[in-house]
């Protein structure tokens, strides 16, 4: 009995040493799954909410709508205006009120429908229809209808006159879907992945929302063969341990988002590179103009001499972003660093008791400064520590710095805050989204900024029949935003994605479109 | 009164208390999300959109109507079983427990396993070897798990094992290439692989199951090691062992076999208690091994403040450990006559 009993002791402490042993020879010898297969597996931060392009406005959602959808235009590697994608081209009346746009022929959707002039009125008619509570319609606002003129030709009446109508078909909104499969007055729901076709690069195989999106290449798509046999973009809900997982090798790529410092501590890691490229992405600091003391023009002109923009750029982003001077980024065309042309492009002390001194300011002043922890990045603490420390040492300001987490903020910064942080990501990328969004009376700051002055730029802007017309009142927006200071430009994103040493064609694929072509990239 | 019917009286009466007990946790969270400033509109296109189109879908969607014609509503729509769909990732709330739910399923299942492995082993031999140093090792160690936040105990094993050693993943339920290849059969990927006889798919999902479902089985561990120590010792001094010792039976079978199946029978009552801890524990968890199960999501919605998500996830997870804890009290009750109305 003693020696059975005994026998068995053996017997288990023997499995358990092999089970050990099996763990770390499995681990030792066995490289990540990710390299073995030519699958590029990507980890992103971000979320999807819905696939069907009438029912999503977010960034994280727009990266899955580009591998499987395509625009009448779009933003080709290395092309910064709206270049041919589904149409050869698009052109406008006099009045810049009717768009038509010339069809490509011989364009399949993914199922092997043929695509028509009916699928591009349909995809636009239901975006409008839909209104989906994400918001998506109110980038075709200013669409009254759309009309087709044969297989090959499709018409877009403006209600106003629209310059740019061109950029808004490369949104989200201009997205084109099967109008044999997709429903006229509903969202196709995620779960129905067979029904979510398109005419892009790549099929979606298999999704399951928070964890993973699979897509193989499309044996229909028109352009050329992506260079890799699909892709896997795998969902973390926290950037460390998607930092682990690329320095792991459970994932090949990371698009989307690390913190600064996470970065810099990867850009020191073997076989792996962060690639940096020009980006589009701005922090600003905004001012409600109704309430003390930012109601004043005196003090938030001397916020502007002492935003401590290269400090912020270098000593909290590390370089990862770059000193912003005017809303409009640099890079693209009609920029002018309106705000270092009036106020410096380095703080000024003297300038701002000058200013506050003329204006009879009495000094220090108190000044609350908002921030939210959880929609900016964990390096916002930091930023905002560097602006107080910027104001604060200048005898002129006492700034309190309080945080409120993202969605009390956003519902309580119009109704009570006179200092407060925000971010922006263009819907297309052109000056005027940089310009419409935060000038116009009525914006989405709930500053309470309003300046027909502006409106009046704004409109002429919108209308204009040239593009050196336009630039130009693009330009003269830039000045009057930077005289009137209802809001500090801070910093520029640069586009940042971390690769593994078998992944090739990122860099090539940065530039201010923020487009991640994953088509473009192959895995050794 | 026969026991019988004793028996069947308090079953009645504890299932009659569930209701109110349910109504009462809907009502607080249904308090609590709407006390909170914001609502799933503003978090979702707040920052981006003009107030006006924030306001147009807020109506849209009845978040502007009066509190209590929402909660009305609200009622009304779980009594008919109608969790609805989330605001923020236009999933069906039915969707996500039955998905999420089998991934948090599968990590306390294998979290209690390793619980009770490790409790009950180290409570006993600390029971058997009283006050030796043996005992303070395992007092220590249950001390030790039991006050370490399980994030921290997260963290460190993820650093020790996946990143110093290289040993084992840090993240997720599989493989990207496992979980895109592996059919969904009942959504606990362990099951669904050995339904599928594919062993190497298993093997995967196995040692991405073993840092997070062994980080949160020691914490709650250390309360099944103190509780079976006492339990040991209590039974270690019973008449009844006494007399197996004067009957000449060895030491090694008067622990093993009669000690210490009497000190296991209070533990299935902590067993039941320890479940909503361990739901708990698994937020944490979840969200340190980016584990998709529903604790994981509940903290994302909460941040989405997406009402029908955290409502409806909130009043499964009430109704689990409502129904767990009815289990535990009927066993008991079964067992023990004493414990009747």
């Amino acid at each position: 009995m003693h020696l059975r009993k005994r026998l068995w002791h053996l017997v288990v402490l023997g499995l358990a040493g092999l089970a050990l042993a099996a763990v770390a020879a499995t681990a030792a010898s066995s490289k990540p799954l990710a390299s073995k297969a030519s699958t590029i597996i990507d980890g992103t931060t971000d979320t999807v909410t819905n696939i069907d392009p009438a029912g999503n406005y977010d960034e994280g959602t727009s990266v899955v709508d580009l591998m499987i959808y395509q625009h009448l235009l779009g933003y080709p590697q290395g092309k910064k205006v709206p270049s041919p994608e589904l149409a050869t081209g698009c052109k406008a009346n006099g009045a810049d009120t009717v768009w038509t746009c010339t069809l490509k022929k011989g364009v399949k959707f993914s199922n092997g429908d043929p695509f028509t002039s009916a699928d591009v009125k349909w995809s636009f008619d239901r975006v409008i229809k839909i209104k989906d509570p994400s918001g998506i319609s109110g980038l075709l606002a200013n669409l009254k209808s759309t009309t087709t003129n044969g297989p090959y030709s499709v018409s877009f009446h403006t209600k106003t006159p629209d310059a740019t109508w061109p950029y808004i078909l490369t949104t989200g909104a201009g997205l084109i879907v099967d109008h044999k499969i997709y429903p006229a007055n509903k969202i196709v729901p995620d779960s129905n992945v067979s029904d979510l076709i398109g005419t892009g690069p790549y099929k979606l195989t298999k999704f399951s929302s928070g964890q993973q999106a699979v897509f193989s290449v499309n044996s229909n798509y028109s352009g050329p063969k992506p260079k890799n046999d699909g892709v896997i973009i795998t969902y973390y809900s926290k950037s460390s341990t998607m930092k682990l997982a690329l320095t792991q090798g459970s994932i090949d790529m990371a698009f989307r988002d690390f913190t600064a410092t996470e970065y810099g501590a990867l850009g020191k890691t073997k076989g792996i590179t962060v690639y940096q490229g020009p980006g589009v992405s701005i922090r600003y600091l905004v001012f409600n103009v109704k309430r003390a003391p930012t109601n004043n023009l005196a003090v938030r002109q001397a916020i502007a001499y002492l935003m401590p923009r290269q400090d912020i750029a270098t000593r909290i982003y590390h370089g990862e972003v770059q000193p912003l001077y005017s809303m409009v980024p640099k890079g693209l065309p009609g920029h002018e660093d309106s705000f270092a042309t009036q106020y410096g492009d380095s703080p000024n002390p003297a300038k701002a008791k000058q200013v506050l001194s003329k204006a009879g300011v009495k000094t220090p002043i108190p000044l609350t400064i908002w921030w939210t922890p959880t929609h900016y990045g964990d390096s916002s603490a930091d930023e905002y520590s560097e602006i107080q420390r910027a104001l604060n040492s200048s005898g002129l300001f006492k700034v309190t710095l309080k945080s409120a987490e993202w969605a009390t903020y956003v519902d309580t910064l119009g109704k009570q805050y006179t200092a407060y942080q925000l971010g922006w990501f263009p819907d297309y990328v052109d000056g005027e989204d940089y310009l419409l969004p935060f000038y116009l009376t009525g914006n989405f700051t709930s500053n309470a900024y309003s300046n027909p002055q502006m409106d009046s730029i704004l409109k002429k802007e919108q209308g204009a029949k040239s593009t050196p017309e336009r630039l130009g009142y693009i330009e003269q927006a830039q000045a009057l935003a930077a005289k009137d200071v209802p809001i500090v430009p801070v910093w520029q994103g640069a586009m940042l994605a971390v690769g593994r040493s078998n992944i090739h064609g990122i860099q090539q694929t940065l530039d201010p479109t923020y487009i991640m072509r994953f088509w473009n990239l192959s895995k050794s | 009164m026969s026991q019988g019917s004793s028996l069947k009286q308090y079953a009645l009466t504890r299932l009659g208390l569930v209701v109110p007990m349910v109504f009462v946790v809907l009502t607080i969270v249904f308090l609590l999300m709407r006390v909170a400033p914001g609502n799933p509109v503003d978090a979702a296109l707040g920052g981006h959109a003009p107030q006006a189109e924030i306001n147009r879908i807020t109506k849209q969607l009845g978040y502007d109507k009066p509190l209590y014609v929402q909660y009305g509503k609200y009622l009304w729509d779980v009594v008919r079983l109608h969790l609805g769909s989330t605001i923020s990732d236009r999933r069906s709330v039915s969707n996500i427990i039955e998905v999420n739910g089998a991934a948090t399923l599968e990590l306390t299942f294998f979290a209690m396993l390793v619980a009770i492995v490790v409790g009950v082993s180290v409570g006993l031999i600390s029971g058997r070897f009283r006050d030796s140093p043996v005992d303070a090792g395992g007092r220590l160690f249950g001390i030790l798990v039991y006050a370490t936040p399980v994030f921290f105990l997260g963290l460190l094993a993820q650093l020790v094992f996946g990143v110093w050693l290289n040993w084992l993943p840090t993240s997720d339920q599989a493989s990207p290439i496992t979980q895109a290849l592996l059919q969904t059969h009942t959504n606990i990927l362990f099951v669904d692989a050995i339904i599928d006889g594919n062993w190497s798919a298993l093997w995967d999902v196995t040692q991405h199951l073993i840092l997070p479902a062994t980080t949160l089985g020691i914490v709650y561990g250390g309360v099944f090691i103190r509780l079976i120590r006492v339990n040991v010792i209590r039974t270690l001094k019973e008449d009844y062992i006494e007399a197996a010792r004067a009957r000449g039976i060895g030491e090694r079978n008067v622990v093993y076999r009669h000690a210490f199946r009497n000190a296991l029978v209070p533990v299935v009552t902590v067993i039941g208690l320890q479940l909503a801890l361990l739901l708990g524990g698994a937020v944490l968890t979840e969200t340190t091994f980016n584990w998709p199960g529903l604790g994981h999501y509940l903290v994302l919605y909460i941040e989405n403040r997406d009402y029908a998500a955290v409502q409806g996830i909130t009043v499964v997870i009430a109704l689990v450990i409502v129904a767990v804890s009815l289990l535990i009290d009927f066993v008991n009750a079964f067992i023990d006559p004493r414990v009747r109305y």
